[in-house]
């Protein structure tokens, strides 16, 4: 009787978890684990299916606790394959939890079982695990830095490269198995790649190669992430037009899956995308687009970074008023939110237009001149890490002498 | 080192743009992770399924 209750609740759990309430899932797996069972491959199971509950609610610690149950009995009974799946399990677990070495080892056991067993599926899925751990590794070390995409340290290009490596390993396994989903996400993850090692071309190329396979399954959240991707990799190579296109599906399909934070998202890449256009208007009014869901969603970041971006093109267009309007408002977020380069920048740019103001009553210009000439050198000195972080580095602001006497 | 306004058309037409002009606002777009998935229907079936139909037969055998 006992063990049918432990059955039974598992069963529940499994049924939750299929249907989407991984919640409630976990409480029926919990209860079947506190009844408990003798049959260990059972257990495993139950296990397993936890740790993945956990891992989808975003609950790593007892995801990580439950995989390595899981891991720990498969061995005592010597279950190879459940072994191999505990293994991936685990070893994406750690990726997640930042532990790189511990998942690059829990990936290769999962690949090596499924070698040993020649088990070509569990091989291909271990070899895309293995890429996204030395992906995220990758992107770990760079952005402790302040790199652009394809300006890398060593360690950092290493792990790139392995991960590109193993995700065009995965690809040839899947396309010889005709797993055309499996396909799409090693193209999505390989573009990612190719894009923060700075090869722009291929990474839109497999970015293309991900946008088809997911119109192919009418995957509409998988393509509006290859426009997404396909945006970024187009402003890298200087072509802005077509990355704005991108940008513009990506925003389209956002609204059409009610999805409020990638609309912001697109807004403001649309934003930047016509500020390197140097069409500010149209700049502004997607840079105002993506303040307002900004605010909506009490992201204070983001709205930090929308009056940035607004007070610099403002200032290109010379409207000073509102320049100065959002840049004292970046101040008052920055502050609020505690990003001190966030401030430090604000102050910079408040002082900037507050020169800019100053000046438009003198008519001095070669004393100006010379105020730019120590301007100059002082922002040399001015610590690179304040201005990369607060969104980065697009010194609108700077006003060069031509653009100081225009407006005297 | 800094993008002046005098200075932006002429960068613009170049074919690659210098990489420190470049706004990070994009937020790579990752593929979801695949997890290893076992099933206690997988096990149960085949192990008490198993046992089911050996019992069944078995009975009828002692019959």
């Amino acid at each position: 009787r006992m063990e049918a209750s432990c059955l039974e609740l598992a069963l529940e759990g499994e049924r939750l978890c299929k249907a989407g309430d991984c919640r409630a899932g976990v409480s029926f797996f919990e209860a079947a684990v506190q009844v408990g069972t003798e049959d260990l491959k059972t257990l495993s199971a139950i296990y397993s299916q936890l740790g993945n509950a956990y891992f989808y609610l975003h609950e790593y610690a007892k995801a990580l606790e439950y995989h390595h149950h899981d891991l720990t009995l498969a061995r005592t009974i010597g279950d190879l394959l459940g072994e191999a799946k505990a293994s991936g399990n685990l070893g994406n677990t750690l990726k997640v939890l930042g532990n790189f070495e511990e998942a690059i080892a829990c990936c290769q056991r999962h690949l090596d079982i499924s070698r040993e067993l020649n088990d070509k599926v569990g091989e291909a899925r271990a070899l895309y695990n293995l890429g996204n751990v030395y992906h995220s590794k990758g992107k770990n070390v760079a952005s402790a830095g302040t790199h652009d995409p394809g300006e890398l340290p060593d360690d950092v290009r290493n792990a790139l490269q392995k991960a590109a490596n193993y995700y065009e390993e995965n690809l040839t396994i899947v396309t010889e198995l005709g797993d055309r989903a499996a396909q799409g996400r090693a193209f999505g993850n390989l573009g990612n790649t190719h894009y923060l090692l700075g090869n722009f071309r291929s990474a839109v190329l497999a970015h293309e190669q991900r946008l088809l396979i997911a119109k192919e399954f009418g995957d509409r959240s998988a393509e509006r992430r290859a426009y997404s991707n396909l945006g970024n990799a187009h402003i890298f190579l200087g072509e802005f037009e077509t990355a704005a296109e991108y940008y513009k599906r990506t925003l389209q399909l956002a609204r059409q899956l009610k999805d409020r934070a990638v609309e912001a998202q697109a807004c403001y890449s649309l934003g930047n995308t016509y500020t390197l256009l140097q069409d500010y208007e149209k700049a502004i009014d997607y840079h105002l687009k993506h303040l307002v869901i900004a605010q909506e969603l009490n992201d204070k970041i983001g709205e930090g970074r929308a009056c940035w971006s607004l007070g610099n093109a403002y200032t290109a267009l010379g409207n000073h008023d509102q320049a100065m309007h959002f840049a004292e408002r970046h101040l008052e977020i920055s502050r609020e939110v505690g990003d001190r380069s966030g401030e430090l920048t604000a102050r910079l740019n408040l002082s900037d237009l507050q020169m800019v103001l100053g000046l438009s009553y003198s008519t001095n210009n070669s004393m100006m001149s010379e105020s730019r000439v120590v301007e100059n050198s002082l922002s040399g000195t001015r610590p690179r890490v304040g201005r990369r972080h607060s969104m980065e580095n697009m010194e609108l602001m700077k006003l060069t002498p031509e653009k100081v006497q225009n407006w005297n | 080192p800094c993008m002046k306004p005098g200075r932006q058309a002429a960068e613009l037409q170049s074919k690659v743009v210098p990489s420190k002009q470049i706004l990070h606002s994009d937020n790579m777009e990752m593929e979801p992770e695949t997890m290893e998935t076992k099933s206690v229907t997988d096990y149960f079936s085949k192990l008490h399924m198993g046992s089911l139909v050996y019992s069944c037969t078995s009975k009828r055998k002692n019959k």
